[in-house]
């Protein structure tokens, strides 16, 4: 599950949004796309000392300006889930069904050996 | 040597995933959790996360779950070892008390950074730092 994917999968949730600039947006996310720009709903803004608020409808964050997103923590068990019934069922789809797991190689030394 | 380069750069954090790590953020902060996952960007997922703060010898930790944190802001990040975690002579307590002396600590820490760096501009010819206010 990647991150991008995981914030696909939150769409709906709450989830709170910090910025760059210590800002911090708590709402639920309507959408987002591959560069991370989301739209939230139903959002409290709050200032990067934390002693002003702010309610907004509806807003738009654009990626670049993230810090960090924190998600439901029951998120990840859900799309562990859901990952779980895709791949069952491409397996009672027939062989051939899901991806390969050969991921990395044989021998995939760390570091140099000496005098390398 | 050529099956090393692919994971010279974010690759080499497969190894990295499942196990309990320390990331540092560009803005000081300090989180302990779980590697679940990452990509090209190094955007991670952690899960259990905690936010410690340290002050001496002394440190206070909050709960936050799961992070999903955009890779830019990471500084390092590194493997926790379990055997030795528990042997680091650090003190756990209560964050409320800690919190007064960090910041505190950072106010100072602020100010001092601010008159060096005047300093070396005005006195030594260096540029001012970029505008995040951040050492690194």
């Amino acid at each position: 599950m990647l991150p991008l994917s995981l914030l696909n999968a939150a769409q709906n949730k709450p989830m709170l949004v910090e910025l760059k600039n210590g800002e911090t947006f708590n709402g639920h996310l309507v959408n987002c796309d591959n560069f991370m720009n989301i739209t939230l709903r139903e959002v409290y803004q709050t200032s990067a000392d934390g002693d002003r608020f702010w309610k907004l409808k509806e807003c738009y964050i654009r990626g670049s300006t993230i810090k960090y997103l924190r998600v439901p923590d029951a998120l990840l068990d859900s799309v562990k889930e859901d990952q779980n019934r895709a791949r069952d069922a491409s397996r009672r789809g027939g062989p051939g069904g899901g991806r390969g797991s050969s991921r990395g190689g044989p021998s995939r030394g760390r570091g140099r050996g000496r005098g390398a | 040597m050529d099956f090393l380069i692919p994971f010279t750069t974010s690759g080499s954090l497969v190894d990295c995933v499942d196990k309990k790590l320390l990331v540092v953020l560009r803005d000081g902060r300090k989180l302990h959790g779980v590697l679940r996952s990452y990509d090209q960007f190094a955007n991670l997922v952690l899960e259990d996360t905690v936010e410690r703060v340290y002050h001496g010898s002394a440190y206070g930790q909050t709960r936050h779950g799961v992070f999903l944190i955009r890779g830019e802001n990471v500084v390092l990040l590194g493997e926790v070892d379990l055997d030795l975690e528990d042997d680091v002579p650090l003190q756990q307590v209560n964050l409320e008390q800690l919190l007064p002396f960090y910041h505190q600590e950072n106010e100072e820490r602020k100010v001092r950074e601010a008159h060096k760096a005047k300093v070396l501009y005005d006195q030594k010819g260096f540029s001012k730092e970029g505008g995040e206010g951040d050492g690194y």
